[in-house]
């Protein structure tokens, strides 16, 4: 049985996996997967309609699927194919997220269960909701919690506004629609021709030239609108890479080349056949789209991103994680070995899912791992449980896979908290677009801020072993420190050569090795106290404990750099400004300081005798 | 004595040291959400005391001196040369220590030289414009400038402090004498027939008098994307007395009627203007370039393409600034920084640090110290095991 376990562990472990792998299965018959994954360009980038469906429905949201009044689950895509195909019925799904009592009460409606709202509940509203953002002139920084929450739902309505006028002109039916492109191809002739009539000062055909100006002012409404290019343009104007054309554009286009653009021509034809049901030839339509988009890009970028979307392999390593760290305490507790062995190489299996999505992430963008707040924590995490294998490999007491489980847990939830402003393979500014530098400052640094609450997290085991079990020996209190103190030269090391190359990033950059910006100070910060602190140990002033209490401010330090300075607002470094994690950082700050006074607990306090 | 060596060379100093830099650094950090970056560095960085608020005491706070970063910069260096010769004995184990140490002292010294040599000024030009100067987007001068000379004009700097305090200011090259009657370092100026109630102007002469100028003092502010209006009242006086007084400001520029005036047959210009550096060479641009990524009005790279020309040298090429790609010509460099103009005025950030090598140099040193005293340390750790 003892033998067997580690096996059984990585048996689940697997079949989790697979279970996420899976295709979701659609009763309609429709082909959800093939609409999912039609080319799209949004944010500066080529991505399937998925990942356009996922990040807009969280923006609105905050959530991947929406639940239906009758407790059915709608998941990203589908919702997508409602609003591009059916808006009517799209506008009656509930995807506003409100959950401010202030915001409801300006329309006199007192906050009940009700969560979510759709765009028909909240369209007798719209007056006071628009007139109230427009009051709002403060910075986004000195925002209250109502202004904030009334700017976001403005904002949202606004996408989803653009978004529903993305795919097609609104009309009542599929018919209308193809009609609607059949009397424009036609109407481009005869009003063009009456436009030059009409400059010749010749006799012209007014009512031609009126349904041309009446179209083509629709369709550059739409134009001027939408975000979403859904067509490359055609081969004879422009290049797969340039801008796409939206559909204003698209249809637009349509007088200088002559005839529709068959992908807009697709989504016509998509509408009515979804609309009246015709599965045939709606999966027919489709293939004949991916066929045309073919020709321009490479469809297999799109369909590995699809993968990636479906798979969430940042959500899978979570669940994995969760379980290393619960299998690492419990062997402590008796049954070492095989507890220990088992979560050993689910932490392997954890740590490849890991480095796959950080990988697909890198693939997809084309860029180095850290572009944003949110990679960051990914990084963070991957780099820390990479350290903690070697940790494990070293000592083999469980200590490594538990803080390996601990910190790649918690840096997934945080990435997990960071996801939700938006598509997070987003461009890089000017400023930051320099490949070489991302892939050496940004990544250094970060190996410094993994390793930081990698030696913090070691110093939480030792504490709360030591205080509140028998279980922490003299001889595993020793490896601990070791392993924290080996750890916190590796931060060292790493925070002040990652530091160092950000001067000389910003000597190339803009004439400025060190400009005092808050996010260079936070980076300095922690390698001072890196200093600071091997100089004590150094001196005597400190001990193991004393060591120990150190690597946990270490913990509120590093957590400063990486987020608290980028709440103040100010500098080059501020990107990502997050007043949402502010208490969220607070309490983690909070926390931490009990566990350093925990740690200076008089010795007879302590259940383990170290002394 | 040996006591005193003592206690500079102790580890404890250093710790102490570092304790107060990661407090001087937090503080620095936090305060420049109300003064910028630019008056926190002047206040905590640049300073040998600076006074922190600590306690609160009814309503206000009690401030208490600190030690500032030159204070705590020089203190570590002596801590640093003391301890190294109190220390060091010779072995190839120690020579990752040697290498940090020895450009940390580097690193901190190129601190001090920067703060004290760098210039940072901007360079606006137009496409198919030349210019030969940049400009201070802070620091302000007081310029006459004799234009008589079609060939070229003769500038008269006043720098500010001159004028800061009411005062008579002589200068050799002018035949008549520069007071200050008034000086405001930020201020609002706008027409008196909108703003009834503000005081009568001192102004006799110039585009003070004929737009009828009031002046509005304000608090200095400290934002780093909002300029300071500095202003000022100047009379000027020669041998048969009083010529007039002129309102200056750093805000009265090209658009405002010249302030121009004759004497002794020459013709003169007064200007308060930011402050300007020439340079013995022109930029010209020839064409400003701003890529956007596809479908998106995220910008995506900002490049200059320039031309200098530099009689002197008789130089003459073509260069192509951009993100991350800078010129350095002259003893200057030149970055890209930003753009205005619907694309067609390119903004340059000039920096002139002739001590810009050195941190370089220094990172080398301390880099290669840490690798190899960590390699040493690991090595002889896994030997152990």
């Amino acid at each position: 049985m003892k033998r067997a376990l580690p096996w059984v562990f990585l048996i689940i472990g697997i079949a989790l996996l697979i279970q996420g792998m899976l295709p979701k299965r659609y009763a309609t018959g429709f082909d959800v997967k093939c609409f999912a994954m039609l080319p799209i360009q949004e944010g500066g980038r080529i991505k399937p309609l998925d990942t356009l469906a996922r990040n807009t429905l969280i923006l609105l949201s905050g959530r991947q699927s929406i639940k239906l009044p009758d407790g059915a689950r709608l998941d990203a895509n589908t919702w997508m194919m409602e609003v591009a195909l059916r808006s009517n019925i799209a506008d009656q799904i509930p995807v506003f997220r409100i959950d401010n009592a202030d915001i409801l009460g300006l329309w006199g409606e007192a906050q009940s269960k009700q969560k979510y709202y759709s765009y028909l509940d909240l369209e007798p509203h719209f007056g006071v909701i628009n007139e109230q953002a427009q009051a709002v002139d403060v910075e986004p920084q000195a925002r209250s919690v109502f202004e904030k929450k009334l700017i976001q739902l403005h904002e949202s309505l606004t996408l989803y506004h653009k978004l529903v006028h993305s795919f097609h002109p609104l009309t009542r039916s599929g018919d209308e629609l193809e009609m609607e492109y059949a009397v424009w191809l036609e109407s481009i002739h005869t009003g063009l021709d009456a436009i030059r009539l009409q400059q010749e000062g010749k006799p012209f055909d007014e009512e031609a030239l009126n349904r041309f100006m009446l179209l083509a002012d629709r369709y550059l409404e739409l134009a001027k609108l939408s975000e979403v290019g859904i067509t490359p343009p055609p081969p004879s104007i422009g290049k797969s890479e340039d801008d796409w054309n939206n559909i204003g554009q698209s249809l637009l286009d349509t007088i200088l080349v002559n005839h529709l653009d068959p992908i807009t021509l697709g989504y016509a034809k998509l509408l009515t056949s979804y609309n009246t049901g015709d599965v045939d030839a709606f999966n027919e339509t489709l293939t004949l789209m991916h066929e045309r988009t073919a020709e321009e890009i490479n469809p297999g970028k799109l369909k590995f991103e699809y993968f990636f979307n479906n798979f969430q392999p940042f959500y899978r390593s979570l669940e994995l994680y969760l379980m290393v760290a619960l299998l690492a305490f419990f062997s402590w507790l008796g049954w070492a070995r095989p507890l220990q062995r088992s979560a050993f190489w689910l932490l392997i299996l954890a740590l490849l899912v890991h480095t796959f999505g950080l990988i697909a992430r890198m693939y997809i963008q084309g860029r180095p791992p850290v572009t944003n707040l949110y990679s960051s924590a990914i990084f963070v995490g991957w780099a820390a449980v990479l350290l903690s294998v070697f940790l494990e490999r070293i000592y083999k007491n469980g200590v490594g896979s538990a803080v390996a489980g601990m910190i790649g847990f918690s840096t997934l939830i945080i990435a997990h908290q960071l996801s939700t402003s938006g598509d997070t393979l987003e461009m890089m500014r000017a400023v930051l677009d320099s490949n070489f530098w991302l892939s050496t400052h940004v990544v250094t640094v970060t190996l410094g801020y993994s390793a930081m609450f990698l030696s913090g997290m070691l110093a939480f085991i030792y504490i709360v072993r030591g205080v509140f079990t028998r279980t922490l020996t003299k001889e595993d209190a020793r490896a601990l420190t070791r392993m924290a103190y080996g750890t916190l030269c590796f931060a060292t090391l790493f925070s002040f050569v990652g530091t160092m190359l950000g001067g000389i990033w910003a000597d190339q950059s803009w004439g400025c090795f060190w400009g005092w910006d808050p996010k260079e100070n936070g980076a300095l910060i922690i390698v001072l106290w890196c200093a600071l602190v091997l100089h004590a140990r150094l001196g005597g002033m400190i001990r193991q404990r004393g060591f120990m209490v150190a690597c946990i401010f270490g913990n509120i330090i590093t957590s400063w750099s990486w987020f608290g300075t980028n709440m103040l607002g100010v500098g080059l470094h501020s990107y990502g400004f997050i007043d949402r994690a502010f208490w969220a950082l607070v309490l983690f700050m909070g926390s931490q300081v009990l566990l350093m006074m925990l740690g200076l607990l008089p010795n007879y306090c302590w259940r383990s005798k170290l002394h | 004595m040996r006591q005193l060596f003592c206690i500079f060379s102790s580890l404890r100093l250093t710790v102490l040291l570092l304790a107060c830099s990661v407090l001087l650094v937090f503080w620095g950090t936090l305060a420049q959400v109300d003064l910028g970056i630019h008056e926190v560095q002047r206040r905590f960085f640049e300073s040998f005391t600076i006074f922190l608020p600590v306690i609160p005491w009814h309503g206000h706070w009690l401030h208490f001196p600190f030690p500032g970063g030159y204070t705590i910069g020089t203190a570590l260096l002596i801590n640093l040369a003391c301890a190294h010769f109190r220390y060091f004995c010779p072995s190839w184990k120690k020579i990752g220590i040697v290498l940090i140490h020895g450009g940390l002292a580097a690193l901190i010294i190129s601190g001090f030289l920067t703060s004290l040599l760098q210039v940072e000024s901007q360079l606006w030009v137009s496409e198919g414009e030349k210019i030969n100067y940049s400009e201070s987007s802070r620091d302000n001068e007081l310029v006459i400038i004799d234009t008589s000379n079609p060939e070229e004009d003769t500038v008269i700097s006043i720098p500010l402090s001159l004028i800061k305090e009411p005062g008579v200011v002589e200068h050799a090259a002018l035949p008549f004498q520069v007071e200050s009657l008034a000086f405001f370092p930020n201020a609002d100026l706008g027409l008196r027939s909108q703003n009834p109630n503000t005081p009568p102007t001192l102004a006799t002469r110039g585009a003070g008098v004929k737009m009828d100028i009031a002046v509005m003092p304000k608090p200095v502010t400290y934002k780093d994307n909002e300029p300071n209006t500095a202003t000022a009242y100047i009379k000027l006086t020669d041998a048969d007395g009083e010529m007039g007084t002129w309102l200056v400001s750093n805000m009265i520029d090209e658009r405002f009627p010249a302030q121009t005036f004759e004497h002794g047959g020459k013709t003169y210009r007064i200007a308060l203007r930011f402050k300007r550096y020439y340079t013995p060479y022109w930029i010209e641009l020839v064409d400003f370039n701003h890529d956007r990524y596809p479908g998106t009005n995220i910008p995506r790279n900002f490049s200059s393409q320039v031309r200098i020309v530099d009689p002197e040298a008789s130089e003459e090429r073509p260069v192509l600034i951009s993100m991350n790609h800078p010129l350095r010509y002259g003893g200057l460099t030149y970055y890209q920084a930003a753009f205005a103009n619907s694309d067609t005025t390119s903004i340059l950030q000039v920096v002139k640090n002739p001590s810009w090598r050195l941190p370089y140099f220094a990172v080398l040193a301390i880099g290669l110290g840490l690798i190899t005293h960590f390699a040493i340390h690991l090595i002889t750790f896994l030997r152990k095991r």
